[in-house]
């Protein structure tokens, strides 16, 4: 949302927003004894830290301040819908990210807060109890719970390499199910909103992305493991729109999407001066010059890292002098290359098709102005890269 | 007479199947039924593909699995006749970020997997404190990060160095989250100082301690577990580092060893479906992890404990326990004696100059982890990975058990499922 938005239309939305805040208030709370007040002071956190955080996760989903009470108002009510997070073939490397969110963070917290109705890796069942868990869950909310899928699903004639319970039903077949009354379907790390690293030439057992085994809109959160910030905050946008929210062409939320890495890049002055690490260790490195000659996928990878860091804020991998791999892009194992060295032949315009990732099927175009090649050596390639109009 | 037991499930990712006699198990089978194919995955891209490759493999221990690629990959650049040497600052960096992994895994198997067993064999409710566990796992990463730019999945470490160039303000950094951790670990965990830990002489000395610790310690006597979970009381150390010592040890008796001995053998799962392959040295079996790590050194306490305990379900706990108070005091030795004034890498040849093999060999959380990379060219022919869990937790038959199924017999179901969770089972890296 640009700022040449009209006030009305925040205006209107600051009203949807109470009434949807309202609405879920009426439905039954999780847990009936604890309220998220008390569970953030509980941790040590003042109401100012909390506000302060409210109003982080309000300009992170791109909304004015003037929201920022009514996302502390939203938290509050976090616990009216159950979460189920299932995990497929992967690594559980997003659930661990999402562990590690904190001190306990604030984003932590909710997390624990709200229900998670269903997530093997925090859960104390196992086995046969587990298993009866998540019927049980899917039964009681069906038709309101969120779902939350991590990992690929392996499918085609190497569907059972991927079982789960004590039945012995395949991946495939529990996600499919979970999916079909799910009240909002999110595929979280790039695992399951791509196939992920399982899915890389030759793709073994076969594993696809989460929409490709439902017919269920599936809102992707990619990265691997995506941030912290982008669960909670997928999660959060939901809670107050109750709404899918506004897509890029590989169903990315936009307000977390819409940007490449390179365009937030602390190294993008560098860059647009020419300046580039030669090789790892030289003097480039250590004056904090740019990766892309050492491999960088920033220009052609959409997502907040840039801004928004890892371990709550600590670094991210261009900080620490590796460059961006690519990881919240289809396919990025195949088609990015070698890691530690540039993509010769992809030239910056043509990402995806020349479309990039902005291009939505209403607005194509003006994300990508400017159409000069990423040359090695050329100076001050590629400014400003305006957000497309909503 | 034997019946057949339900499988049990554990974390959706393995399963055992139970032959019980008389309420007891007379013998369990292990299965992992998920399948990825990493190994596959790697044939035919970039060597250096496989520092970002690996740690995918698993989620809690990835920054292991880089280490390990880097060690393979420095090796083949050895036998190909270019020897790469690290200088202090880039090895202890390295070894520093190892640490802090094998910390923050230790800190969540401790509140998020042992206590709520624990309550389930008991019976009696314990405080589930599953935050606690993410509150130290997370100050362990955010010192990981510093370094390596984010945890889980970093990938600073190449041939020749570390990407990374930190400042002094990075370390005093990463030197206040560690006190941070330990006044944590002493206040809540312990109830005690590290040094005092680290200085007691008997399991006895335990007891005046008023603590998570303490409590989870009386619950295990009370539960007769220093009596039970018996393996083979012979350990493994493969992986060089500065925090213990590569040897195998028959109960004390230490002697040194080379991990090309290591070899796999196929599992035995005759009723289910199992990806893992069983790892062995010399084609025995051994256990490997915090409790191997702990006998290789010389802690009066871990002494005085095997003496009495033998390598129990109780001693592979504590082992556990005392190698997080070990690490944390290691770690922050190495942070304080950190100089930046070296170099974070030396340059070495363009990977495509190389032809040869290699083998990578580190301790990740759970023991041993073994890489072996062939590259034709800088471009991978094959890559093999052994995790530690296919040495403690393989499926083999009744004659020739491996150290889980053997310290799961003669035990009620229900106390060999605690018992098979004190290995700290790994899946998604068992069958990768
Ligand atoms: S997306 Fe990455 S971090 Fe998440 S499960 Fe897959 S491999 Fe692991
Ligand atoms: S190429 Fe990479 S390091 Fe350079 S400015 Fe772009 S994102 Fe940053």
């Amino acid at each position: 949302m640009s700022t040449s938005m009209k006030e009305t239309s925040f205006d209107s939305l600051y009203k949807a927003f109470e009434e949807r805040i309202e609405q879920l208030k009426k439905l039954p709370k999780m847990k009936e004894d604890s309220s998220i007040e008390q569970v953030i002071n509980d941790n040590g956190f003042s109401r100012r830290e909390f506000m302060i955080w409210a109003g982080g996760v309000t300009a992170m989903l791109a909304l004015p301040s003037s929201f920022t009470p009514l996302m502390a108002e939203a938290v509050k009510v976090a616990d009216r819908l159950p979460i189920i997070w299932l995990h497929m073939a992967e690594c559980t490397g997003c659930t661990e990210s999402l562990l590690r969110s904190a001190n306990p963070s604030i984003d932590s917290l909710i997390f624990d807060y709200i229900s998670l109705e269903y997530q093997e890796t925090l859960m104390t069942a196992a086995g046969w109890q587990a298993e009866q868990n998540l019927e049980n869950a899917m039964k009681k909310y069906k038709g309101r719970y969120i779902l939350m899928v991590e990992g690929g699903i392996p499918s085609a004639d190497t569907e059972h390499y991927l079982t789960i319970g004590g039945h012995g039903k395949t991946g495939k077949a529990s996600a499919m199910e979970a999916a079909e009354h799910a009240a909002a379907v999110f595929a979280i790390g790039t695992c399951s909103a791509f196939g992920g690293v399982q899915a890389a030439a030759p793709n073994p057992s076969n594993a696809v992305a989460l929409s490709e085994v439902t017919h269920k809109t599936v809102i992707n959160v990619p990265g691997c493991p995506p941030s912290e910030k982008n669960i909670v905050g997928t999660l959060l946008h939901y809670l107050l729109y109750g709404t899918l929210p506004a897509l890029d062409v590989f169903n990315r939320p936009k307000w977390a999407y819409r940007l490449r890495i390179h365009d937030l890049c602390e190294r993008r002055g560098h860059f647009d001066a020419g300046e580039f690490v030669e090789q790892f260790g030289d003097a480039g490195a250590k004056d904090g010059y740019c990766l892309y000659k050492v491999g960088c996928k920033g220009p052609y990878t959409f997502n907040n890292c840039s801004k928004q860091k890892f371990n709550q804020g600590t670094s991210w991998p261009v900080q620490a002098g590796f460059g961006c791999i690519g990881c919240s892009e289809p396919d990025f194992w195949d088609t990015m290359g070698t890691v530690n060295e540039p993509i010769k032949d992809r030239l910056y315009n043509t990402t995806f098709g020349g479309l990039g990732a902005d291009a939505t099927a209403d607005k194509i175009g003006i994300g990508l102005l400017t159409a000069t090649a990423v040359g090695i050596a050329a100076h001050a390639v590629v400014s400003a890269i305006k957000p497309p109009k909503e | 007479m034997i019946t057949k037991e339900i499988i049990e499930k554990i974390e959706g990712e393995a399963s055992v199947e139970f032959e019980i006699k008389d309420n007891l198990v007379e013998f369990a089978t292990i299965s992992f039924p998920h399948f990825r194919g990493i190994e596959m995955i790697l044939n035919g891209k970039n060597a250096l593909d496989a520092l970002v490759i690996t740690p995918r493999v698993c989620g809690i221990c990835g920054h292991a699995h880089l280490m390990a690629s880097v060690r393979a990959i420095e090796d083949a650049y050895k036998n190909a006749g270019y020897e790469i040497k690290n200088n202090q600052k880039i090895e202890k960096i390295r070894e520093f970020t190892l640490i802090m992994e094998i910390i923050q895994n230790h800190f969540k198997w401790f509140y998020m997997t042992l206590i709520p067993e624990l309550e389930k064999l008991h019976s009696t409710s314990l405080v589930q404190t599953p935050l606690k566990g993410a509150f130290a796992a997370s100050l362990a990463a955010k010192a990981i990060a510093t370094f390596a730019g984010q945890w889980p999945h970093s990938s600073y470490m190449i041939p020749g160095g570390i990407t990374s160039d930190p400042t002094n303000i990075d370390i005093l950094q990463v030197q206040t989250y560690l006190q941070e951790l330990s006044l944590f670990f002493e206040n809540e965990t312990l109830g005690t100082s590290l040094e005092d830990f680290l200085s007691f002489e008997s399991c006895k000395e335990f007891r005046g301690l008023n603590s998570d610790f303490s409590y989870i310690e009386e619950k295990l006597i009370s539960l007769e577990m220093h009596e039970k979970g018996f393996a083979y009381d012979k350990f493994l150390i493969l992986g060089k580092h500065s925090f213990t010592s590569v040897s195998k040890l028959n109960k004390t008796h230490a002697v040194g060893i080379d991990a090309k001995f290591v070899n796999t053998v196929e599992a035995y799962s005759p009723n289910q479906i199992t990806y893992a392959k069983n790892a062995q040295y010399k084609k025995e079996y051994y256990e490997t992890g915090p409790l191997s790590r702990m006998m290789a050194l010389n802690f009066p306490i871990i002494k005085n404990m095997h003496r009495r305990f033998k390598d129990s379900a109780y001693s592979r706990v504590m082992a556990r326990i005392f190698e997080l108070a070990y690490l944390l005091k290691k770690a922050s030795s190495l942070a304080t004696t950190l100089t930046i004034a070296e170099s974070s890498y030396n340059s070495v040849v363009d990977i495509s100059k190389i032809t040869a093999s290699g083998l990578g060999v580190v301790e990740a959380p759970r023991g041993p982890l073994l890489h072996k990379i062939e590259i034709e060219k800088g471009i991978i022919e094959s890559y093999k990975i052994i995790t530690p869990t296919q040495f403690n937790i393989g499926s083999s038959s009744l004659k020739n058990p491996t150290p889980a199924q053997k310290a799961m017999q003669k035990l009620s179901k229900e106390e060999a499922l605690f018992v098979f969770r004190t290995f700290d089972v790994c899946s998604v890296c068992t069958t990768h």
